[in-house]
């Protein structure tokens, strides 16, 4: 290695380490105000390292509950909202799982339908879901908060996994039926021709060659509906029926804000999505790749 | 790659599974995404309390003229513009920047590449919960660092100045979504042939130049691609505002979806609120059309 060339890849390697700092700073201070004593979040000057490390504020928000309602009170929350933290994280397991499921599901049967049998209109439903995941949630939430009242299921962990689905299966569509597109097709000929049915072809051939392709739809759906705050916030007026998104915003309800809990919350509500990064940052990319996601 | 050009009997007996197939795509989107469209413009032409459904009443395009002549919807209008051109401009320019800097031949990069897509797939009310701790004019780390850097001797009220309040959501925005225009421009560097690099090379043309007649060009459709893309949804964007500025300080940080939500839920009027909907879609068509003339990508369907 020439000298020249030693300074040049030094000087990409800080380069790299500051924007990564950079852009990363925002979650490592969150991080570290997470995992403060009380006293070191407000102090001055603010320390990045906190003084001492302390997972009060995680316990607070996992016991939340327990300790809320234990008579010997040590600790006071300042608002009403950590004892519900557990359940709104479980319903937004619950919601973002099910309109998940619904989703690739539906869209895989359809994906596979318009790409290997002729029938009038199939041609249409790819572009008619292009345009469907355009359309903003702002558009739909109201007249689907309608949809819900007359299936009588407003204020339900039911109306927020169909919400999702109306924002989650037209990218699952176009996403899906560009990938099916591009299996081949002469497996699955050469198996029906040998005497195998449909069925047993779209089982046994036609999923495991599709499964990428579900995997990064599957992704993409469970980062949108994790996401997403407008249709709970119509949706959902109980208090223990919301997901974590909305609810997190009754921590500003007391007269000081416990920026400490609030941070423990933001980790814990970004650890689920950190973990499918990590684990499928391979099938996120070629995702990305078909060019369908919903930003 | 069609179905077509084998002719065998099994396939027109099987039709029927077929369309079995696409029913319950057809029932959801009918249900989920077609209805609640329809629903919204018809709405667009009712006057509409959702506290009395009963009194419900067709009244034209009289939503349509109450948006057209109401100042805020052209201010919201057009600092929906000014956010989206502002997010726009500095996430491509940051955005190709970051594609080229992970796309040097480094050891070790994909572990940066992983680092620095992260925050795309951070939830919007993360980002914001986070950004209201660090802008917090009191406490917070940033104008702590400003100060002491010797920047600023007053504290900045970053979320209750109008323009400040502004460029805290643009920097929200572009913070959260620099990486998805990685992404896109990332994968398409790892597809320009290495030959066309090393002609050039021959050439005599230096680095820079390399960029601009070999890489650009090659980058050009990606990124017409994910600036129609990103145009049309930051225009539309709801979250992204609201949960950090409610749209405020006033109604400095409001545009057209904040418009709408505050129409329907705090004055009621889910009819104006549905108008500016259709609004939105128009622009949103307007946009596609954009998109599909550019690319013309439905002569290539073969399936």
């Amino acid at each position: 290695m020439s000298a020249l060339e030693f300074v040049r890849k030094t000087l990409a390697y800080a380069f790299l380490l500051l924007v990564t700092f950079l852009m990363c700073f925002p979650l490592i201070w969150a991080l570290s105000t997470s995992l403060k004593p009380a006293r070191d979040v407000m102090a001055t000057p603010p320390r990045l390292i906190p003084s001492e490390v302390t997972f009060a504020n995680y316990r607070n928000l996992i016991l939340g509950k327990e300790q809320y309602f234990r008579a010997d009170q040590t600790y006071v929350p300042t608002t009403a909202a950590p004892q519900h933290f557990t359940t709104w994280f479980a319903n937004s397991v619950i919601v973002s799982a099910g309109s998940t499921l619904i989703s690739i599901v539906i869209s895989t049967l359809a994906a596979y339908s318009i790409t290997r049998f002729r029938y009038w209109g199939r041609r249409i439903i790819p572009y008619f879901s292009l345009l469907g995941y355009m359309i903003p949630s702002i558009i739909l939430v109201f007249p689907m908060f309608m949809v819900m009242s007359g299936l009588a299921l407003t204020n339900s962990l039911w109306s927020l996994t169909f919400g999702y689905v109306s924002i989650t299966l037209p990218f699952c569509m176009w996403l899906l039926w560009a990938f099916f597109r591009g299996i081949p097709i002469e497996l699955e000929e050469a198996a029906l021709m040998d005497g195998a049915s449909r069925l047993r072809v779209f089982v046994d051939i036609v999923l495991p060659s599709a499964l990428p392709g579900i995997i990064a739809a599957a992704i993409f759906s469970l980062i949108v509906s994790w996401n997403d705050f407008l249709f709970a916030r119509v949706f959902i007026n109980s208090i223990e029926n919301l997901p974590l998104t909305v609810g997190v915003m009754h921590f500003f309800e007391g007269v000081h804000v416990d920026w400490g809990l609030m941070m423990a919350s933001a980790v814990l509500m970004t650890l689920p999505m950190a973990v499918l990064f990590m684990l499928m940052q391979r099938h996120l990319v070629a995702g990305f790749g078909a060019g369908a996601v919903k930003g | 790659m069609s179905a077509e050009s084998s002719p065998a009997d099994w396939k027109k007996a099987d039709t029927r599974i077929g369309i079995l197939f696409v029913i319950p795509f057809a029932i959801a989107a009918l249900l989920f995404m077609v209805y609640p469209v329809i629903e919204a413009v018809r709405l667009s032409f009712y006057e509409h309390n959702p506290l009395r459904p009963e009194a419900s009443e067709f009244i034209g395009l009289e939503n349509f003229r109450t948006i057209f002549e109401d100042a805020l919807f052209w201010k919201s209008f057009q600092q929906a513009a000014v956010w989206t051109f502002c997010s726009i401009v500095l996430q491509t320019l940051i955005g190709v920047s970051l594609a080229l800097l992970l796309h040097l031949p480094l050891r070790g990069i994909s572990i940066f590449r992983g680092l620095l897509l992260f925050p795309y797939i951070v939830p919007t009310v993360v980002i914001a919960l986070i950004m209201q701790w660090m802008l917090n004019a009191e406490i917070g780390v940033v104008n702590w660092s400003l100060k002491s850097a010797g920047l600023i001797d007053e504290n900045i009220y970053w979320l209750a100045t109008p323009s400040m309040a502004m460029l805290s959501t643009i920097f929200l925005n572009v913070w959260k979504y620099t990486p998805f225009v990685t992404i896109c421009v990332l994968a398409r560097l790892q597809t320009i042939p290495l030959e066309l690099y090393d002609a050039a090379k021959v050439d005599g043309a230096g680095g820079f130049r390399r960029f601009l007649d070999v890489t650009l060009p090659q980058l050009a459709e990606v990124l017409t691609v994910v600036v129609i893309f990103r145009t049309i949804w930051t225009f539309n964007k709801f979250e992204e505002i609201y949960l950090l500025t409610k749209g405020g300080p006033g109604t400095s940080t409001f545009n057209l979806a904040i418009y709408s939500f505050e129409q329907s839920v705090a004055n009621l009027r889910m009819g104006v609120g549905a108008a500016v909907g259709v609004v939105m879609m128009f622009l949103l068509f307007a946009g596609s059309l954009i998109y599909m003339r550019v690319f013309r990508f439905d002569e290539d369907d073969t399936a």
